[in-house]
C-alpha cells in the first residue's frame, strides 16, 4: 500500500509532511515536545524569536488567563544569536521536521544580521520575520504597521536569507491588513504568516493596576479565532491569491475543525499556538482530524481545499 | 524524567476544613508508569476547564461572581502524597492533592466526585534533592506551600529512616492551615497529618490562634537557636509565599545551612514552552530561569526574590 499523501503539502518551495506547524513562542525549540508526539508528522516548527543579543525578557507576571484565551508579555526572552548557534543548531539539526527561525530585532540591521548568520545553516529551512510582537518597546510591531517600513525590512532581510524562504508575520493591529500584506509581498516575502496577537489588558480591580508587569500583553487563544479567519480570508482574496503567495494561518486553533476554517479561508498551512500549552499533542490530533475530513469529503489532497470559501 | 498527558480517576474529594479540600486521584497505566519514580517537590497540571460549576449554594459567597469565569489553561498542583498500589492490572499510582478553593478553577474542582475522569499532565519540574548523608531535615511551610513538604516528610521517613525531621507550618490563622490541628501528646498543638507519619510539627499563626504567634520562619529560628545542627548534614526545605521563602533564605544564611525552596509562579504550559514562569536567579547567564522546568525547587542562595 502506498503511503497516505493526502496531507503532503508544498509551501514556499518546501515539501512538507503535513500542513500543520507549531507557532513561534509556543513550542520552544520543539525538543521539549518530542516526548508528547512524533514530530515528523508536522509540517514544521517556528522557533521562538532569536535576536542578535540575548534578552532576558519582561518581569513577571508575564501571562494572565482571559475568557477563551490568555495574554502574554514574555518580551522576546531568548539566548541570543551566538548561544543559539552553539547550543540549539545541533538540537534543531536532529529534529525530523522543517525548522523556521523567527527573527526579531530593534533595527533592520539587527534582523538582517541574524538572517545572514543563519542563512547557510543546514538545520534551518526558512525564516519568519517577526514584525508584529506587541510586547517590546523597540522593533516588533512598530515595523509591522507601516507598509513602507514592511517593504523595506522584508527586502533587506530577504537579501540575507540565501536560498531559504522568508515568511512575514503580520499583526492584526492595522486598519488595512491588505496594505501590510501587499507590502510584505512586494518586499519579497515567500509566504505570509498571520495573525500575531492583539494588544490587550487585564486589570486587577482590587489594586486597580494591570495584572501583567508589562501592563499590556498579546491576546491569543480561541477568542481571536474568528477574527483571524476573517483576516486570512481577506488577505487571501485581496493580495495573496493573485500573487501566488501562501498563507500560514493561525490564531486560536484548538481542533481540526478550527484548522479547516483557515484552509477554506485561504491558508495553505496552519500553525498551532496557545493550544499546545494545554494539550502538548494538539498538533497530532489536528493532523488526524484533517486527514479524516479529507477522506470523508473526498479531497485527495488538502491543497484542494485551500481558498474554497463559497 | 519522561512526561505525558493521561487520564486520572477521582477516588475521593473531601472538604478538610473551610476552603481546603483533599483530592485523591488514581492514574491510568500510562500515568502510573510516568509517576513511578516521582520525587517530592515535583508537580502536575490538571485540565479542569470542562468541569461544571457546583450548585451556587456550595460556592463560597465571596467567589460566586468570579467563579463563573471560564477556565482555559491547566492549573499546577503539587501533591501531598504519592502511593503505589498493586492491583490486578499491575502497579497503579495514587496521588493526594490538597487544594484551596480560591478561584474559578478550584471552585470547579469542588464538584469532582468519585469515578470522574480528569486529564493530567506530568510529572513536571525538578523535586527536592536529598543528600545521602542528610541527618537533620528542617521543613518550613507556609499555607498552601505545605503539601509538598508533607510528601517530603513521608518520603524521608522511608528513604532515610535515621534522619531527624522537624516541620514548621505557618498560616494567617488556625483556620487557614491546610491540615488537621489537634492536641499532641507532649507539647501543645500538632498537625495530625505529620503526627501520623511520626514527624514533629510546630504551628505558627500570624494571629496566634494556634501555636506560635508570628511568622513561621521566626518559629523555626527559635528552634535553631536551641538545637545544634551540623551544616554538613542538615538541610532546610521550604515552600510557601515568596516573602516567607525570602525570610527562609535569610534564616538559612544566618545559620549557614543549605536551603532548597520550592517557588510558585503563574504558568501556562508547565513544560518550558510559554516562558511565563520566570524566576530571577543570580548566577545564570540569562538571569531568568523557568519555575516549571528549571525549578520549581531552587537553591535559596541563587534566587533574586521579587519585592515584597
Amino acid at each position: 500500500m502506498e503511503a497516505d499523501t493526502t496531507l503532503k503539502t508544498e509551501f514556499a518551495g518546501l515539501e512538507l509532511a503535513s500542513p500543520v506547524f507549531l507557532a513561534s513562542g509556543t513550542c520552544g525549540y520543539a525538543d521539549e515536545l518530542a516526548e508528547f508526539m512524533d514530530l515528523s508528522i508536522l509540517g514544521g516548527i517556528t522557533t521562538k524569536s532569536i535576536t542578535l543579543e540575548s534578552r532576558k525578557g519582561n518581569p513577571t507576571p508575564r501571562i494572565v488567563e482571559t475568557c477563551g484565551g490568555m495574554l502574554n508579555a514574555i518580551g522576546l526572552a531568548n539566548m541570543g544569536l551566538e548561544q543559539f548557534q552553539n547550543q540549539m543548531l545541533p538540537v534543531l539539526e536532529k529534529l525530523p521536521t522543517r525548522v523556521f527561525v523567527n527573527l526579531a530585532g530593534k533595527t533592520i540591521e539587527e534582523y538582517a544580521a541574524v538572517a545572514r548568520a543563519l542563512s547557510a545553516e543546514t538545520a534551518i529551512d526558512g525564516f519568519e520575520l517577526n514584525i508584529s510582537c506587541p510586547n517590546v518597546k523597540k522593533g516588533g510591531i512598530t515595523f509591522g504597521t507601516d507598509p513602507v517600513l514592511i517593504r523595506e525590512i522584508t527586502a533587506a532581510v530577504k537579501k540575507e536569507c540565501g536560498k531559504k524562504p522568508l515568511m512575514v508575520k503580520l499583526t492584526p493591529m492595522v486598519t488595512n491588513i491588505t496594505a501590510t500584506a501587499t507590502a510584505a509581498i512586494e518586499g519579497g516575502a515567500d509566504a505570509l504568516s498571520m495573525i500575531n496577537t492583539f494588544t490587550a489588558m487585564v486589570i486587577d480591580i482590587h489594586q486597580r493596576r494591570p495584572v501583567l508587569a508589562n501592563r499590556t500583553g498579546g491576546l491569543s487563544g480561541p477568542a481571536i479565532k474568528p477574527i483571524a479567519v476573517y483576516l486570512v480570508s481577506k488577505v487571501y482574496q485581496e493580495a495573496a491569491k493573485d500573487a501566488g503567495i501562501p498563507i500560514l494561518g493561525m490564531g486560536g486553533i484548538m481542533t481540526a475543525s478550527d484548522a479547516l476554517e483557515f484552509f477554506i479561508a485561504g491558508a495553505s498551512a496552519v500553525a498551532i499556538g496557545t493550544a499546545t500549552f494545554i494539550y502538548p499533542d494538539t498538533a497530532r490530533r489536528v493532523i488526524e482530524g484533517l486527514r479524516c475530513y479529507c477522506t470523508q469529503k473526498g479531497f485527495s489532497r488538502i491543497s484542494d481545499l485551500v481558498g474554497t470559501l463559497q | 524524567m519522561q512526561k505525558g498527558v493521561f487520564q486520572a480517576e477521582v477516588l475521593s474529594n473531601q472538604q478538610i476544613r473551610r476552603c481546603y479540600y483533599r483530592l485523591n486521584l488514581q492514574f491510568d497505566s500510562k500515568g502510573s508508569l510516568l509517576f513511578s519514580s516521582v520525587v517530592p517537590g515535583q508537580f502536575l497540571e490538571l485540565d479542569v476547564s470542562s468541569i461544571s460549576l457546583p450548585p451556587a449554594s456550595l460556592i463560597p459567597e465571596h467567589l460566586r461572581e468570579t467563579a463563573a469565569k471560564q477556565v482555559f489553561l491547566r492549573r499546577p498542583f503539587s501533591f501531598s502524597d504519592v502511593i503505589k498500589v498493586n492491583d490486578a492490572e499491575g502497579t497503579v499510582v495514587r496521588v493526594e492533592i490538597l487544594y484551596c478553593v480560591l478561584g474559578p478553577a478550584t471552585v470547579r474542582m469542588m464538584a469532582l466526585k468519585s469515578k470522574d475522569k480528569i486529564s493530567v499532565l506530568g510529572p513536571l519540574g525538578n523535586g527536592f534533592s536529598i543528600p545521602q548523608n542528610l541527618q537533620t531535615a528542617i521543613l518550613i511551610a507556609g499555607g498552601m506551600g505545605s503539601p509538598p513538604l508533607l510528601h517530603l516528610a513521608s518520603y524521608l521517613k522511608h528513604s532515610l529512616p535515621q534522619c531527624r525531621i522537624v516541620s514548621f507550618v505557618g498560616a494567617k490563622s488556625c483556620e487557614d492551615l491546610p491540615f488537621t490541628v489537634r492536641i499532641g501528646n507532649f507539647k501543645g498543638l500538632v498537625l495530625e497529618e505529620f503526627e501520623l507519619i511520626q514527624v514533629p510539627s510546630f504551628i505558627a499563626t500570624d494571629d496566634g490562634s494556634a501555636g506560635y504567634r508570628g511568622f513561621v520562619t521566626d518559629c523555626a529560628r527559635r528552634w535553631l537557636q536551641n538545637h545544634t545542627c551540623d551544616p554538613a548534614s542538615t538541610a532546610i526545605f521550604a515552600c510557601g509565599p515568596e516573602a516567607m521563602l525570602k525570610s527562609t533564605a535569610r534564616l538559612a544564611g544566618d545559620f549557614s545551612l543549605p536551603c532548597q525552596i520550592s517557588m510558585e509562579r503563574m504558568m501556562a504550559c508547565g513544560i518550558g514552552l510559554c516562558q511565563s514562569c520566570a524566576v530571577e536567579v543570580k548566577n545564570a547567564e540569562t538571569r531568568y530561569q523557568l519555575c516549571c522546568k528549571d525549578g520549581p525547587v531552587f537553591d535559596a542562595r541563587n534566587v533574586i526574590f521579587q519585592a515584597d
